[in-house]
Formats: C-alpha cells, sequence, structure tokens
C-alpha cells in the first residue's frame, strides 16, 4: 500500500520518532486535555511555524485577545496533523475557526500528495467541525537560494487554491510577504535558518492573518 | 594519543542535506562571513539551544551588549560543532569567551562519546584560540516526565563536571538545576516542547550565564590579546 500523505498512519508518532522519552506523544496529551478545559474560538494548528508563533510577544498582542488556542508541533507533517485533530484535539471544543499551517515537513511526498493531504484535514474538520472554518494558510518559500523545495511549495499552494471548491469551508491566505528577494535569496532577518521565522519575521506574515481573522470573525456574528 | 578515530562524536562532520534545500551549509556559510566582519568578544556556538536563545529579547538585553555572536544550528550533534569551527568559524576573530552548548542531540552516541566529542570541541578552541577562556554549558533535563535522556544528560554533566577542569582555562556552568519541579515533571511554561526553552525559560538560565561572564570579562586584560599578523 503506497503511502499517501492524506492516511492515517497506524502508529505514526512512534514510525517518526526514534528518541526514548520524545516528549511528542506527551504535548499531544497535553493539547487534548487543553481542549477539555478552554473554550477557544479560533484554533491554530500544525507544525513548529505554528509553534513557534506562541513563543513571541505578537501572540499574546494579536491573537490571544481572540481566544485562540496554539497546538502546533515542530516537525509534523499533514498525517501527524491528521492523526492529532483524529485523536482528541478537536474533541469537546467548539472554535469559530481554525487556521491550518502544514505541509513544509512532507519531505516523502509529491506537492500533489501534500496538498491532498491538505484537503483531507480540512474535510476532517468539517465532519467534526461542521461550523468551523478553516483558513488555510500558504506555505512559505524555504533556503537561502532557490531550490526545489521553493518550487514544490508554491506548487502545493497553487493546488489547494484550486481544490477550494471541493473543500468546505475552507479559505487559503498568502502569507508570503515577499520574503524571496530580487536576486533569490532569503534573508536570515526574516528566517534565521531559512526555514523558521524571525520575531521580524512573524510580525509581517502575522499582519494579514490577524486582519483575515477578524474580518472572519465579524462575518460569523451576522 | 588519539581517541578522535574511534569515537564518532569527536569525529567532525558536517551535516548532509537531504531536504534540498541546503539550510545547514547556509548558515554555516554566513557565520564564518559574520567572522570576516566582526569583532566579537564572546561567541556562543552549539545546537538549537544557542540558536533560538538568539531569537528572543534577552539576546539584545543580556548578551548582545557583551559584543556577542552566536553560532548556533538546531540539530547539531558534537561532530558537526567540530567541523564547523574547523571550517572556518573560528577563523578571523579573537574572542575573549567562548561557549559551547552541544551534546543534547547525540542520540547515537553513549555519555563517554558525547564527553569526548566536547573535550575535543575544547581542545580545538584552545589550540585555534589560546586567549580564549571556554565556558562549556551543561545538558538540560528534558522531556515533561523521568526518563532515559535525563539521566543521560545528566551523567554527561558528571563526567564534565570532574574532567572539565583539567583542560586549561576552561569552566563548566549546569544552568538546569531549576526546570524538573518536586513532582518530577518539567512545565511548559520553561520548555514548550520539553526540550527548547521559553523566553521565560531562557530569562531564568541568562541569568547565571550572564554574570560569569561578565566576571570572564573582566578578568581578561587587553595586554594579553595577541597581535594580529
Amino acid at each position: 500500500m503506497p503511502h499517501v500523505a492524506a492516511d492515517v498512519l497506524v502508529s505514526p508518532l512512534g514510525a517518526r520518532r526514534v528518541a526514548v522519552g520524545d516528549p511528542s506523544p506527551v504535548r499531544h496529551h497535553r493539547f487534548v486535555s487543553d481542549s477539555k478545559d478552554k473554550e477557544p474560538e479560533v484554533l491554530f494548528v500544525g507544525d513548529s511555524l505554528v509553534q513557534l508563533l506562541h513563543q513571541f510577544e505578537i501572540w499574546r498582542e494579536l491573537f490571544s485577545p481572540l481566544h485562540a488556542l496554539n497546538f502546533g508541533m515542530g516537525g509534523d507533517c499533514t498525517q501527524h496533523v491528521l492523526w492529532r485533530l483524529q485523536n482528541g484535539e478537536l474533541d469537546h471544543i467548539n472554535p469559530k475557526i481554525i487556521v491550518l499551517w502544514v505541509g513544509t515537513n512532507n519531505h516523502g511526498d509529491t506537492a500533489e500528495q501534500v496538498a491532498e493531504g491538505i484537503g483531507a484535514i480540512v474535510k476532517l474538520i468539517h465532519s467534526k467541525q461542521p461550523t468551523a472554518r478553516v483558513l488555510i494558510l500558504g506555505l512559505l518559500p524555504r533556503g537561502k537560494s532557490p531550490n526545489a523545495l521553493r518550487v514544490k511549495n508554491a506548487r502545493v499552494n497553487q493546488l489547494v487554491q484550486e481544490a477550494l471548491p471541493s473543500l468546505p469551508g475552507a479559505s487559503f491566505l498568502d502569507v508570503d510577504p515577499g520574503f524571496v528577494h530580487s536576486d533569490g535569496t532569503i534573508s536570515h532577518h526574516d528566517m534565521y535558518d531559512y526555514l523558521h521565522l524571525t520575531r521580524a519575521g512573524y510580525a509581517t506574515v502575522c499582519q494579514p492573518i490577524h486582519t483575515r481573522l477578524l474580518a472572519m470573525l465579524e462575518q460569523h456574528k451576522i | 594519543m588519539s581517541v578522535g578515530d574511534s569515537n564518532p562524536a569527536a569525529v567532525p562532520s558536517p551535516v548532509q542535506d537531504v531536504q534540498g534545500d541546503d539550510r545547514w551549509m547556509s548558515q554555516h556559510t554566513r557565520f564564518v562571513l559574520e567572522c570576516k566582519d566582526k569583532e566579537p568578544d564572546v561567541l556562543f556556538v552549539g545546537d538549537s539551544m544557542v540558536q533560538l536563545l538568539h531569537q528572543y529579547e534577552v539576546w539584545q538585553e543580556l548578551f548582545s551588549p557583551l559584543h556577542a555572536l552566536s553560532f548556533g544550528i538546531g540539530g547539531d550533534t558534537t561532530s558537526h560543532v567540530l567541523w564547523r569551527l574547523q571550517n572556518g568559524e573560528l577563523e578571523n576573530i579573537t574572542p575573549k569567551v567562548v561557549v559551547v552548548w552541544v551534546g543534547t542531540n547525540n542520540h547515537e552516541h553513549t555519555v563517554e562519546q558525547i564527553v569526548g566529542g566536547i573535550q575535543a570541541i575544547v581542545h580545538l578552541i584552545n589550540t585555534c584560540q589560546p586567549q580564549a577562556k571556554v565556558v562549556v554549558l551543561g545538558l538540560l533535563p528534558r522531556g515533561e516526565r523521568p526518563n532515559p535522556l535525563r539521566e543521560k544528560n545528566a551523567e554527561v554533566n558528571r563526567v564534565l563536571r570532574a574532567s572539565l577542569p583539567r583542560l586549561g582555562s576552561v569552566q563548566f556552568l549546569d544552568v538546569g538545576s531549576g526546570f524538573v519541579q518536586s513532582d518530577g515533571t518539567i512545565s511548559t511554561h520553561d520548555m514548550f516542547d520539553f526540550l527548547h526553552l521559553t523566553p521565560a525559560g531562557y530569562a531564568a538560565i541568562a541569568k547565571p550565564l550572564h554574570d560569569l561572564l561578565l566576571q570572564l570579562l573582566e578578568e581578561t586584560p587587553e595586554e594579553s590579546r595577541p597581535i594580529l599578523a
């Protein structure tokens, strides 16, 4: 059976993690218990780009006031997010908006498979939370200089946007402000390792997210 | 006698680009360039513990003013740091202090091998930067609950503490003692994923480190700086 980014792996956490005492299953349990205690209006779910956002002041400034919860986990691929959402992280909560940012770590999958994986997550969310809307964030470019992963991430974004009519309750937001300069390089002032955002990088990316969330929450009131 | 050949943790090796965007080498290249432009008094080198420190405000507040540079790359083991230091990251600079923080990612290596790797790094710094004092930071505990990696890291620290003073002007500083709570757990307020520090976690370790750096920087007389050819 070929590996597909949209499949739920039987033991995704065990298959990927090698080190004993690894934090990821525990972090998942913490998210599940958070979902029992808290009543978020906005849920952010995804990989390290979501997880690290939570560590910067900008989270408290822009997203805490929207009653947002952060279920980001570094290293996660679409399969891992799918598994987490199927196994408790969507239970007991009723967010109005789910912000989904995942796909850049799917190194074993083609752009088509990654886009399908994102689609599978959207469909799962819709089945568990039919009134929630999903805001899919575009994958960012990466690497200091032009490379195949930039091409792949851009293709994923294109495929996801094309699939939107078939993805219930979903919309797409491209949050790349133009990180790639005219010489083709990405600056370490925006991405300190040409993948993860600096504080300045997050400041640029979070403005459009915040603006969109406010608009979506405003619409929801009607 | 050289144990380098038989200790994989002390064999310098670069990270291969398997993902396809060559980020490790891009970061290393940038660090080598920084050595040409800048004159740090303090150099931090290591893994994501060093890398992430540079992203938080505490760096601007406490370490930037000391003219510090940060050469951390997430995921690095002792072998990777050794390679980077041998391939340009110690050239064109004469720091007064070098802070070394690496070892928690050496999953394939034993306690003895990791200690040997850190010792090899210290030895290299002593050779290339004889004027520099070296501060080796202890490995932090990790994981939400007691687990084998905590024991391993603690054992590395125990051996380092005992063996480092014999290697010249080297100090061992353990900044991890406050993280494990009385019930044996580590809080996400300190380590958001039970491995990487939050800003609050860094604030706690930055104070003792900053104090030590101030002390070491005061001790170094200007006269002892080598004259550059």
